[in-house]
């Protein structure tokens, strides 16, 4: 892991530059506020687009408030995902293609201090955004339906983390073995195909990462089969690593096509 | 001469083209080498390899003092830079990257970018830099940790020739410290730093020697003598036992194992007639040299 | 006034904080760098006009690096 201090600073200094530290948790707390606040107004938004007929009652179902945030939480793994990919599909790709990539590969230092410092980098950004998430989640959930039990919330925000990791990895790992447009493509087709065809035919199997952070919201519902919960996260975390190895065997193969 | 690289049977393929074809050359510590040849020659894809950047299809580079990666420095032909990092930040990032103690990084890149004229642009960031600078910077990363060896790929050709002065002055100095090979096509550049010069074409080493034994092999040394008129030459030419080529007023006459000497020809001229604007002995500048080596089978 | 009193400030106030800073985190760095893809002045329509949505688009496709 020769160099990771230094490159680890590199990359802080590029996120921190570039504000994603800043606009990427305040997307994530737009559409965390979202859910609990649509629902909650539903009915005077019904109104006041006024297409609703006279006499007509609206059977809205009672929301409990682990509902709204398994809804933000369906915010969370479309758009902000989709988000936090793009900005950081390119981090390994780009740095070939535009040539930055040389000036640091002909230098002394480890292809995994390399890679960890962009994987670790992504890790924070992605925790503060989901963390700055869940919060307005719950503020507005807490201010418009109720609170929460805090042992099964903390157990769903790090289950979710969990997942998020899983995302990471595999994001950077495209980013290393790939072009960045390639990338980007296998990139989206693992994680939102593969969600697609988890909630189509998943019912076949218990096990696998795409349901975790549904697993993370019926922890808080008191519903969970722990098995299949220990089993989901264990082989998320299994497969995390298996991409970051990857990532880093692939970005040292790919060295020699950064532009020279 | 200590010598401080050995290249030996070097060959790169792509495909089922064949980049670089076993070239073979040292280099000694301390001197400079110019590394030209027509474009596609394969001068970038030899640095690259001496860089470590591209594994060689076969072939060996050793470095016989230490270890070939941690003692190079390098200055791509378009170096790319992280935009939001500033000229100090990016300079003690590379330092540091090559192993000196962070305490000492930050003094080295402040002195070297000093050293290479950047000393009052230290924090701006680098997105606002000029062509000139970003190719001082580019000398500053490549120099900052004392290299070895310094490998630059056309270090000058896009500059201005007032960016070029400057820049090649800035190597001149680094000449008695450092080894460097560099790649040109600019021949004049090639002519006022280089000890050994290395001829490249279609990716084999086709030339190598220095300044003075090339140019003893390629030199075919003459006589300019220039007259008033194109008709005046001709009858010089049509009158006198010199044999010389007449290309417009000029005639030219072609010196053999030091025959004519000065003596005879002045002594020639003395009985012309006509009026004489300039005698001259003329030696191939190393771009006719170039020439001759490019076309040469 | 009463109806300023009305309007429930514990739950516009947040929205409206969190959707003002991520406009001004898009603009000032809008002003700040170098080039961009596109003209600087549509991004500032679609910064301001669009809510978040021009934000997020400015910073993932917008910002030109190198």
């Amino acid at each position: 892991m020769r160099g990771f201090n230094v490159l680890l600073q590199k990359e802080f200094r590029e996120a921190w530059r570039s504000w994603k530290f800043l606009w990427i948790p305040l997307v994530f707390a737009l559409l965390g506020m979202s859910d609990p606040l649509t629902n909650y107004y539903m009915k005077d938004i019904l109104n006041a687009v006024g297409n609703v007929p006279e006499g007509f009652e609206m059977l809205m179902p009672e929301l409990m408030p682990v509902d709204l945030l398994q809804g933000s939480i369906g915010q969370f793994q479309t758009i902000c995902l989709l988000v936090l990919m793009a900005t950081f599909v390119g981090a390994i790709s780009k740095e070939r293609a535009s040539g930055m990539a040389t000036l640091l590969y002909v230098r002394p230092i480890s292809f995994s201090a390399h890679f960890m410092s962009k994987f670790i980098v992504m890790s924070t950004v992605g925790f503060i955004s989901i963390l700055a998430g869940f919060a307005a989640s719950i503020y507005y959930t807490v201010v418009l339906y109720g609170t929460f039990e805090i042992g099964p919330l903390v157990a769903c925000f790090f289950t979710y983390f969990s997942w998020l990791l899983f995302v990471i990895a595999v994001t950077l790992m495209m980013s290393s073995t790939f072009k960045t447009v390639v990338a980007t493509t296998c990139a989206f087709a693992v994680i939102f195909i593969g969600q697609i065809l988890d909630s189509l035919v998943g019912t076949f199997w218990t096990i696998s990462p795409w349901k975790l952070p549904l697993y993370g919201v019926q922890l808080m519902r008191g519903t969970m089969e722990m098995s299949d919960y220990w089993w989901s996260l264990a082989i998320t975390l299994v497969i995390s690593i298996i991409c970051v190895i990857i990532g880093i065997l692939t970005m040292k193969k790919n060295a020699p096509t950064t532009k020279i | 001469m200590t010598i401080l690289l050995q290249v030996t049977g070097l060959t790169k393929q792509f495909a089922e083209r064949v980049v670089v074809d076993g070239i073979e050359f040292t280099l000694e510590k301390n001197t400079s080498t110019a590394l030209i040849g027509p474009n596609g020659a394969g001068k970038t894809t030899t640095l690259s390899m001496l860089t470590g950047l591209l594994k060689p299809t076969s072939g060996s580079v050793k470095m016989l003092d230490g270890d070939l990666r941690a003692n190079i420095g390098f200055l791509p032909q378009y170096p790319q830079f992280h935009p939001w990092l500033s000229a100090l930040e990016f300079t003690e990032m590379a330092a540091k990257l090559n192993g000196v103690p962070t305490k000492k990084a930050k003094v080295e890149a402040q002195k070297t970018l000093e050293f290479v004229g950047l000393g009052n642009d230290l924090n701006k960031k680098i997105s606002t830099f000029s062509g000139g600078m970003r190719q001082r910077l580019g000398i500053s990363q490549a120099i900052v940790h004392k290299p070895k060896l310094l490998l630059l790929d056309e270090p000058v050709s896009a500059l201005d020739p007032v960016g070029r002065r400057e820049v090649l002055d800035l190597l001149k100095g680094l000449q008695q410290e450092t080894t460097i090979l560099y790649s040109t096509h600019i021949l004049n550049d090639a002519e006022e730093m280089t000890d050994q010069l290395l001829f490249l074409r279609d990716g084999k080493l086709v030339e190598q020697g220095t300044l003075r034994e090339v140019r003893q092999r390629f030199d075919e040394p003459n006589y300019v003598v220039e007259f008033g008129t194109e008709k005046e030459a001709q009858l010089f030419a049509s009158q006198s036992e010199l044999i010389g080529e007449i290309k417009g007023s000029n005639v030219y006459i072609e010196i053999i194992d030091e025959k004519p000497s000065m003596q005879e020809l002045l002594q020639h001229l003395s009985s012309c007639p006509n009026k004489i604007r300039k005698v001259e002995r003329q030696t191939a500048s190393l771009e006719e040299i170039f020439m001759k080596v490019a076309r040469k089978i | 006034m009463e109806e300023l009193a009305k309007v429930p400030w514990a739950v516009i106030a947040p929205l409206i904080v969190v959707q003002f800073i991520l406009m001004i985190v898009a603009l000032v760095d809008l002003r700040k760098i170098h080039a961009t893809n596109g003209p600087k002045i549509l991004w500032v329509f679609l910064i301001i006009f669009t809510s978040y949505l021009g934000s997020i688009a400015y910073f993932i496709v917008g910002r030109k690096q190198s």
